[in-house]
């Protein structure tokens, strides 16, 4: 290891340090974008976390340690920028959500890959998830192979709206900030250091859209794919992940609609059937946000149900401000939109995925793009709404976490 | 170690199961080898054989048996 370069020094706060020795120990002295050393970190890591008996409990541990291992960075370095040189911008602040387990360690890994010293603010909900692969990596860096990487990672808890964000905020060269709308503005009106950048992941609504004759035409093998991988986008998360869809575009004639609808949803709630009982509580939650939003909301025309699993309500058009009724545990609003016309009218920048399904992905970011409307960063497959990549919210990560050096 | 050797061996401790019990064991046979089961074991072989499996590879990756045709094509032989 080179000798460490004078940094500022990070001061002993007092927080609770979960990964790393104390803070002032850290060492912030920047690599380059998918250096060897954050690779063969990452790929250990994620042996080590395949390795680990409790993966089996937690799928979404098993997705990121499926996402970071060594294969599959070496292929994302191979996509990177090549035509610049470029470094890490030094330290980063991750103030990581409570609502999505392991994104603190998705947010960790993508600072790490983009060649910067962390710290890492996880939530105080304890979860499971977190205590497994902080572990983990605890484990790895008393690995001396690890030694670099070791001195640049620090996780750690402390109550929120704390003073420390403030004070950790002016050391750092860039901010990663997860949480909702008022967290965020918050956290940006303090003060950094001037060159600081942030990026910020604030509350999103996702909505999926379906074709009714796919659908029709599918086989009982395509169904269940497709049933499988709509409950994985809303209920591993219990519809609280911003890409979650809250909002089910239809199209095709209304017949087609009306056929398709009565051949996915009952497939849904069979899914479901075998998954697990809806407490009591989500239930009831359902239903009173389904009066609730009856009486607001102009133009719902009727309601469904599957059981207490799902409730959907049906809108003749798509209202603006859609995003502001959303529900939890499986509360949908569907409407026919044959040419996207509705959805353009209302799509705002608060819009982050579109999952699709019988529908060209293709078809859905021209229309995107040529109407220039502010919101929609992201089309995937059905099945496809949980997997964080490189590229989230719009943003390049590891592209602005990392600085270029230009020659001319 | 040859390649078979080394290929049993990522399935025996992936799955925690015998070498009498690999020769037409298939995805979902056993509890073990579910979706997560099914990442691990790809990162397994990754790992072991120093490969990128192709996402196509990695669905078609249905039985002990079809695995090793598919390692076939990253210039992984069996025999």
């Amino acid at each position: 290891m080179a000798a460490a370069i004078p940094m500022k020094r990070v001061p002993d706060l007092s927080v609770e340090v979960i990964v790393g020795s104390q803070l002032p120990e850290m060492v912030s002295q920047p690599l380059t974008p998918y250096s060897s050393e954050a690779i063969s970190f990452l790929g250990a890591l994620s042996i080590r976390l395949f390795a680990n008996p409790s993966i089996r409990l937690y799928p979404d541990v098993a997705a990121f340690a499926y996402w970071c291992r060594r294969s599959n960075l070496t292929r994302l370095s191979r996509s990177f920028d090549t035509q610049t040189r470029r470094i890490g911008r030094g330290l980063v602040l991750h103030i990581a959500p409570a609502n999505v387990p392991v994104n603190f360690a998705f947010s960790l890994a993508f600072g790490i890959l983009a060649g910067n010293a962390n710290i890492v603010r996880i939530s105080e909900s304890n979860h499971p998830q977190a205590t497994i692969i902080c572990g983990e990596i605890s484990d790895l860096f008393r690995d001396p192979k690890h030694t670099r990487i070791a001195a640049m990672t620090r996780v750690i808890k402390y109550p929120r709206e704390h003073e420390i964000t403030a004070e950790l905020s002016r050391l750092c060269h860039a901010r990663v900030l997860w949480g909702g709308d008022v967290t965020i503005n918050h956290l940006r009106s303090m003060i950094t250091s001037p060159r600081c950048i942030d990026i910020c992941f604030p509350d999103r609504y996702s909505l999926c859209i379906l074709g009714a004759e796919a659908i029709n035409a599918a086989d009982e093998q395509a169904i269940d794919n497709l049933v499988s991988g709509f409950y994985n986008d809303v209920f591993l998360l219990d519809q609280n992940a911003c890409s979650s869809p809250h909002l089910v575009i239809w199209q095709g004639s209304r017949e087609d609609v009306d056929n398709a609808m009565s051949r996915f949803w009952p497939a849904m709630e069979h899914l479901l059937s075998t998954k697990f009982v809806p407490p009591a509580i989500h239930a009831v939650d359902k239903y009173s946000h389904l009066c609730s939003v009856a009486i607001r909301l102009k133009g719902c025309t009727s309601i469904s149900r599957q059981q207490n699993y799902i409730y959907r309500v049906r809108l003749e058009s798509l209202p603006e401000k859609i995003e502001n009724y959303r529900g939890q545990h499986g509360f949908f609003f569907e409407a026919i939109d044959n040419d996207l016309e509705g959805l353009k009218s209302i799509v705002d920048d608060r819009f982050q995925t579109v999952t699709c399904f019988g529908v060209s992905p293709q078809s859905i970011i021209d229309s995107i793009i040529e109407a220039g409307v502010n919101g929609v960063d992201r089309v995937v497959p059905v099945g496809k709404a949980l997997d964080i990549g490189v590229i989230w919210d719009g943003y390049d990560i590891i592209g602005t976490l990392s600085r270029i050096i230009s020659e001319q | 170690m040859s390649n078979l050797e080394k290929y049993v061996d990522a399935f025996k401790e992936t799955f925690m199961v015998q070498d009498s019990d690999l020769s037409d064991l298939k995805y979902q046979d056993i509890e073990a080898w579910d979706s997560v089961g099914h990442m691990a074991l790809m990162a397994t072989l990754e790992e072991r054989f120093n490969v990128e499996l192709d996402i196509d590879d990695i669905i078609e990756f249905s039985s002990f048996e079809v695995g090793q045709s598919i390692l076939a094509k990253y210039n992984i032989s069996m025999s």
